[in-house]
């Protein structure tokens, strides 16, 4: 607890504040108004914030002294003070009238110096939402300050999408907005967003910070997972990891969550040792079971996570390896032919297959089977034919199993 | 009606509840109408919603004294404690509207199924009486309504059912309603109550059963025809509106104006306002007698009072008004029809109203009341002869017989009363209203002692009334009777008892500040009427008198069209209550006819009138209990508020809220309300409740506020749900029909288990129809119902909603989602189990597995793998074609297809599904072949994977729909 503080000390400590957020504004210091902006990464008591308790009146202060921010200092201080004393959702909302208002300057300022104070309201507009909707929620209200927070930053980012030179920090609001909208689960949103970053003929995609186009990537990639782009999604996705800060292996994993049902989709697996440097375990028996065509083990791994990987949402993505399996197992039980019986080692019998599934504990009669074959044929996991009457699966003789090379399914 | 075999007419119990301004008394009256001619009132249900904790203590005096015939007057004197004052704000009162359920017929329905009628007294009248005579049937579910907080009224209600002419179909329920508008102690009291002015609103439409009915009765007798006669005289010369609309026979009467009773000021400086009362006298044609007698207090400022009277079965009709004596307390009209079956055939009317001069002054017209102005009007009206001589010997012989308050018409009267009473009318020098009411009061006392006690009081009375000059212009028919000692109230509470006539009068008397309320309770049990107790009554009556006249006239500005449109349109009138409006905020449509102008501002002016008027009563003692009266006023207000609040969580409440919401949106609708702001509605008050007994409707998109009229309660939906559901009629029909249901069900916010069968019967018929939009529609509505927890085939659903969407909207992430939110539990049901196969079978192509699935589906499942199969069957085709060489048997492709079963025996279905496969193929690109060994048809696999194409939809049409096609929907719907 704050210790004891007297009326002169929290004003003068108020006043510190003030005359330094002051001058960083007159000074165009941007990153030292960026550092007095993070309202949510201070911690619960700070001299700041002990002053502010002590000293109740500190809007007046703060609008008497500096009128010309009367819109923004008070809102700003009572931000910091419910913050502080963890009344995120008052503080939210003071908050964000803070932040229209240093919007509202912000727009009228010619260069990008407080871009970086811009940033950091952006972040701290989202974060302070979400603590905001988690204590709403707690208290069985409706949380809905992360939408709120939505709004206001495609304010921002109109701001900051244009011409000029603001443009560059377009794509720090635009993953700000890509968090929000992932997190409520409205990512259709992200369209308008996207369209605009990438239709832009007047600004190279490359010029944006890296941090900010590994994010873009990573989420955009993500989208491509959802809509079963494989190899749009393996391309950004691909960009993110290549990208990213090799020192941030948690940005890593996430990238590589995705990125490893895209490449295992298109027929790349990955290594034992990668899965595990990034814990991404769960990956393993599937891997396991693509290299070994067991079909069994796939269906386990699927069952064992699969409300893990229902909500990442690549569960999807790695059902349909079921079929590369199947092709798997068809290619094993060729090379055990071929070995056997060199003259038929094209022609695999329906029998052979059912038994062999069966021995895996799978249970399907030979109408399946069949179908399943000429489902791989059809999709071109396997090249060859299926003679219905004689019940044997033909094998081309030249590259019976054509690789993926990066093709989907 | 058989007048043996009817019943006695049931006198309705009117009691006079002070209400205390927060609560409301609420009283339910449950008619049985049937032959056993008992009419139940509940004065318990009175639920004085609010709490009505101030109005409960006086509450009680309701005493009920079942008449018997032999005595005919019960005098039965509820007290009201002074302190007990009906003081409202307009605010306060609620707004009642009845709907009127259903067919006069019905007159058995219990009072709570009544729909009952809403009463929305809509000004803020501490006066106001309430009438409710709704239907026939009367089922007055007011009890909640009417115990609208807040609302200090009178409410009289009279039923006098038990006219069952025979059968029970042909009982008439008598709705009796009195209503006294302005209590004489409102007058008096009313410096600080602005004014006395009741609404009634009644829905009229009842009035039409009754009309018929009346008409179909009328008959043969002579009474109804001279009813008839009078009423028409009375229209014209007393400009009192006769509905016109009714049939000759049933002579409907109308009264506008009447209701100024000398005594009562306020009602007539309401009637500037608008007081209409009308009486509508029906004289069916059996020997009985009906008058209904209609008052109505309009809104605010008017208040109208229908005064229902029918007599059915008796040959005699007879109107007693007791007037009360200006000795007694309180003062009290009673106004008792009573239209007793009973072999002695006399109807008596037992009107009660308290202090409500409306009531005595129509009724006086009747009884014999002389008083030069108002009489006149009434003896202008031409009641046959007959009927005022009947009225006048059973009002001698009530006097008589009863103690003061209550008017018995004995069936045994003294002619001698009669004729003195008629007498008396010839002479010119003393008023006759003053004789008979001379005569009343002596006749009351039982015996010498009380007699000469009452004559000294008299005397007094007559001569300070000459001092005053207000001997000619005092109204004296309505001044109340001498209190009588306490014993022989018994007695005739024990003769009551006695009576063989059902009707039964309890009169209670209330101080001047109280508000009565009269109650029938079913004659073999009970009636209670309440009166009101003029205080400081001579003073007050020559004022009244006098504000009665000029009053009358405003008050005549209801007209006859009102009344009628009223009927068409019963819910529009009864919106307004103050109530509402504070509920409401900004809800102007507080008045009828756009007479927004506040309640508040017409109270004011009201008030100072009355203040005038009532000047004379200062005695310290009155200035007391007005000021006390004053006070509960204001405490009844915030009581009212708080038990406003609360209200809602009852049903019965919550019905009124729905209702009084509802008039409310009518009245909106009928451009009669201000603008409102949407966000100001507080939809629970909006929810309206439904009285449509049709079991069949038609779907139309509402253009408007629903009207309660249209709208089935639950218990109808559920019958015309499962008509729908064993209706043999095609998907058209049901779909029209469960579409009518489920808007019912939205306009009535029914969110429950019906709700649930409602949109799953629908989402059903919607699969089995292939009408996916319909579905997708119940589908949505379902998944928010079963998320609130509600039961119903929730797995089932979910099943449809997982296939829905893996086969149709083809959205990843609403399939992810989907699947997510199903628990370990749910994928083990078996359509759950079902869809996630098929979901397995689609993601990895096998068309195998599918068409098996579809073979297997569970429930309505193969309903929506229907709409998938050609687009399986096609992929299925095209990869068969591609990797199948060098041919595929028709037969089978038929098989794995699903053309034919797979375990099927019977050679012709193969053969058809043969066929049926052979036809698709071929429609579809794929080059057939004849095998050269057997002769079987087979599919060229290489020339077909070429070839194949999906074909145009036969049956598509240029809009997309194919069951939108004109020719296709007749083809289907005849």
């Amino acid at each position: 607890m704050a210790a004891y503080l007297s009326m002169g000390e929290a004003h003068r400590r108020i006043n510190d504040y003030l005359s330094r957020l002051s001058d960083a504004i007159s000074d165009s210091d941007g990153a030292a108004l960026a550092s007095l902006l993070a309202v949510s990464s201070a911690p619960a008591s700070t001299p700041l914030s002990d002053a502010l308790a002590a000293f109740p009146d500190f809007a007046r202060l703060a609008s008497d002294r500096f009128p010309h921010l009367s819109d923004f200092l008070p809102q700003l201080l009572r931000a910091i003070h419910s913050h502080s004393t963890r009344r995120f959702s008052d503080a939210y909302s003071s908050f964000e009238k803070a932040a229209s208002a240093f919007l509202q300057e912000f727009r009228n300022w010619e260069t990008p110096w407080a871009m970086e104070a811009m940033h950091t309201v952006a972040l701290e507009i989202r974060l302070l939402a979400e603590k905001a909707d988690r204590e709403l929620a707690m208290s069985g209200k409706n949380p809905d300050k992360l939408q709120a927070a939505g709004s206001f930053l495609m304010k921002v980012f109109g701001a900051l999408a244009v011409k000029g030179p603001k443009r560059v920090g377009a794509l720090y609001v635009t993953c700000q907005l890509f968090k929000i909208y992932f997190r409520l689960g409205t990512v259709n949103l992200c369209r308008s967003v996207i369209r605009s970053i990438e239709t832009a003929r007047n600004f190279d995609f490359e010029d944006f910070p890296v941090k900010d186009k590994v994010t873009y990537m990573y989420y955009t990639g993500r989208l491509e997972v959802f809509n079963e782009n494989f190899l749009v999604a393996d391309q950004k996705l691909t960009y993110a990891l290549v990208h990213c800060n090799p020192q941030s292996e948690s940005n890593l994993r996430k990238i590589l969550k995705f990125l490893i049902p895209v490449k295992l989709s298109i027929g790349v697996l990955p290594s034992r040792a990668l899965l595990e440097k990034y814990n991404l375990i769960e990956y393993a028996d599937i891997v396991t079971s693509l290299t070994r065509g067991d079909l069994r083990l796939l269906k386990q791994a699927l069952d064992t996570h699969e409300d893990q990987l229902l909500k990442s949402g690549v569960y999807l993505v790695l059902e349909k390896l079921e079929l590369q399996v199947y092709r798997r197992l068809v290619k094993k039980i060729h090379i055990i032919q071929r070995q056997k019986e060199p003259a038929k080692a094209h022609q695999i019998k329906l029998d052979v297959l059912v038994k062999t599934l069966r021995w895996l504990g799978i249970q399907m009669d030979v109408d399946e089977v069949e179908c399943i074959m000429a489902c791989l044929i059809y999709k071109n996991l396997i090249k060859g034919y299926f003679a219905h009457k004689s019940k044997v699966l033909v094998l081309s003789k030249q590259d019976p199993f054509p690789k993926l090379n990066g093709k989907p399914i | 009606m058989d007048p043996p075999s009817s019943d006695p007419y049931q006198p309705s119990a009117s009691g006079d509840h002070p209400r205390s301004s927060s609560s409301g008394s609420s009283w339910n009256y449950s008619v049985d109408n049937s032959n056993q001619n008992a009419a139940y009132y509940d004065p318990q249900r009175d639920v004085s919603v609010s709490g009505s904790t101030q109005n409960v203590t006086n509450g009680v005096p309701h005493v009920i004294q079942p008449v018997m015939g032999t005595t005919n007057a019960t005098n039965t004197y509820a007290h009201y404690s002074n302190s007990v004052q009906p003081g409202y704000n307009a605010a306060q009162y609620p707004s009642y509207y009845y709907p009127q359920s259903a067919n006069s017929s019905s007159v058995q329905q219990g009072v709570n199924q009544s729909s009952g009628a809403v009463y929305q007294p809509l000004t803020s009248f501490q006066n106001s009486g309430s009438y409710v005579g709704p239907t026939s049937n009367t089922y007055y579910n007011a009890g909640a309504d009417q115990t609208a907080p807040g609302y200090a009224t009178n409410n009289y209600y009279y039923q006098n059912n038990a006219w069952a002419g025979g059968s029970s179909g042909d009982i008439h329920a008598q709705t009796y309603q009195t209503y006294t508008p302005s209590d004489t102690n409102a007058v008096q009291s009313s410096t600080s109550l602005p004014t006395n002015s009741i609404h009634y609103h009644q829905q009229y439409n009842q009035w039409s059963h009754y009309y018929d009915q009346s008409a179909q009765n009328s008959g043969g007798i002579a009474v109804s025809g001279s009813s008839a006669s009078d009423t028409k005289a009375g229209s014209a010369g007393s400009g009192y509106a006769y509905p016109s609309t009714q049939p000759p026979p049933p002579g409907t009467t109308q009264w506008k104006g009447d209701g100024v009773a000398p005594t009562a000021p306020p009602p007539q400086a309401a009637g500037s306002s608008g007081f209409q009362s009308q009486h509508i006298n029906q004289v069916p044609g059996a020997p009985g007698f009906q008058s209904q007698h209609l008052n109505q207090a309009p809104c605010a400022p008017g208040f109208q009072n229908q005064h229902v009277t029918q007599a059915p079965g008796a040959p005699r009709f007879q109107n007693h008004q007791v007037n009360p004596e200006p000795g007694a307390p309180g003062f009290e009209n009673h106004y008792t029809n009573q239209a007793s079956a009973v072999p002695v055939f006399q109807n008596q009317y037992v009107n009660q109203a308290s202090a409500c001069q409306q009531s005595s002054a129509n009724y006086s017209q009747l009884s014999l009341s002389n008083q030069a102005d108002q009489q006149k009007p009434l003896h202008a009206q031409g009641f046959p002869m007959a009927i005022p001589k009947v009225e006048k010997k059973n009002l001698v012989a009530d006097s008589s017989l009863k103690p003061a308050y209550v008017g018995v018409s004995m069936p045994k009267n003294d002619v001698k009363a009669a004729q003195d009473g008629n007498g008396a009318t010839m002479e010119a020098s003393i008023p006759v209203s003053l004789c008979t009411y001379v005569e009343r009061n002596l006749a009351r006392s039982k015996d010498d002692a009380q007699r000469s006690a009452a004559k000294s009081i008299l005397k007094e009375i007559i001569m300070k009334a000459t001092a005053d000059g207000t001997l000619h212009t005092k109204n004296w028919d309505i001044e109340p009777l001498l209190a009588l000692p306490e014993n022989v109230t018994g007695t005739n509470m024990t003769s009551t008892l006695k009576d063989p006539n059902p009707f039964s009068f309890s009169t209670s008397r209330r101080s001047p500040s109280r508000r009565t309320k009269s109650r029938w309770e079913p004659v073999a049990e009970e009636k209670v009427t309440d009166k009101v107790e003029m205080v400081s009554k001579d003073s007050a009556k020559s004022n009244v008198s006098s504000t009665w006249e000029t009053a009358k006239r405003p008050g005549n500005s209801w007209d006859l069209g009102k009344c009628l449109q009223s009927r068409q349109a019963p819910l529009s009138q009864w919106n307004q209550g103050p109530y509402k409006k504070q509920r409401i905020g900004a809800n102007s449509n507080l008045t009828k006819n756009g007479n927004a102008s506040s309640d508040s501002d017409k109270e004011q002016d009201l008030t100072k009138y009355y203040a005038s008027a009532i000047a004379l009563n200062n005695s310290p003692e009155e200035k007391k209990r007005r000021e006390h009266r004053s006070k509960r006023f204001e405490r009844g207000q915030g009581a009212s508020s708080k038990s406003r609040s609360s209200i809602p969580q009852k049903d019965g409440i919550a019905n009124v809220y729905a209702r009084r919401a509802m008039s409310m949106v009518l009245n909106r609708s009928n451009g009669d309300g201000a603008s409102l702001a949407v966000e100001d509605l507080d939809w629970d008050a909006l929810t309206i409740k439904g009285t449509c007994q049709e079991i069949e409707k038609q779907y139309l998109r509402l253009t408007s506020a629903p009207d309660p009229a249209t709208v089935r309660p639950e218990d109808v939906l559920e019958k015309a749900l499962h008509m729908v559901e064993t209706s043999e009629k095609n998907y058209f029909y049901k779909c029209d029909q469960l579409k009518s249901i489920r808007q019912d069900l939205t306009v009535q916010r029914i969110q429950n288990e019906l709700t649930v069968k409602v949109y799953e019967t629908h989402a059903r018929l919607a699969l089995q129809a292939g009408d996916l939009s319909e579905y997708n529609q119940c589908q949505s509505q379902l998944k928010r119902l079963y998320g609130e927890g509600i039961q119903g085939c929730h797995l089932e659903f979910s099943a449809y909603n997982l296939l829905c969407v893996m086969l149709h909207s083809n959205n990843k992430r609403d399939l992810l989602s989907s699947m997510a939110s199903l628990s370990k539990e749910d994928k083990l049901d078996e359509s759950v189990k079902h869809a996630l196969a098929v979901h397995s079978a689609v993601s990895s192509g096998n068309y195998v597995m599918f068409f098996k699935l579809y073979k297997q589906a569970p429930g309505l499942s193969s309903c929506l793998m229907d709409l998938y199969v050609e687009r399986m069957r096609f992929e299925a085709i095209k990869c068969m074609s591609k990797s199948y060489r060098p041919t595929v048997p028709v037969r089978y492709a038929a098989r794995i297809l699903g053309f034919t079963r797979v375990d099927e025996v019977c050679e012709a279905k193969v053969a058809d599904g043969l066929e049926e496969c052979t036809e698709w193929l071929k429609a579809h690109g794929a080059v057939l072949s004849v095998d050269n060994n057997n002769g079987e048809l087979q599919i060229d696999t290489k020339v077909s994977s070429t070839s194949l194409y999906m074909p145009e939809p036969d049956n598509a049409v240029s809009h997309g729909d194919a069951s939108l096609a004109v020719d296709d929907f007749l083809a289907r719907a005849s």
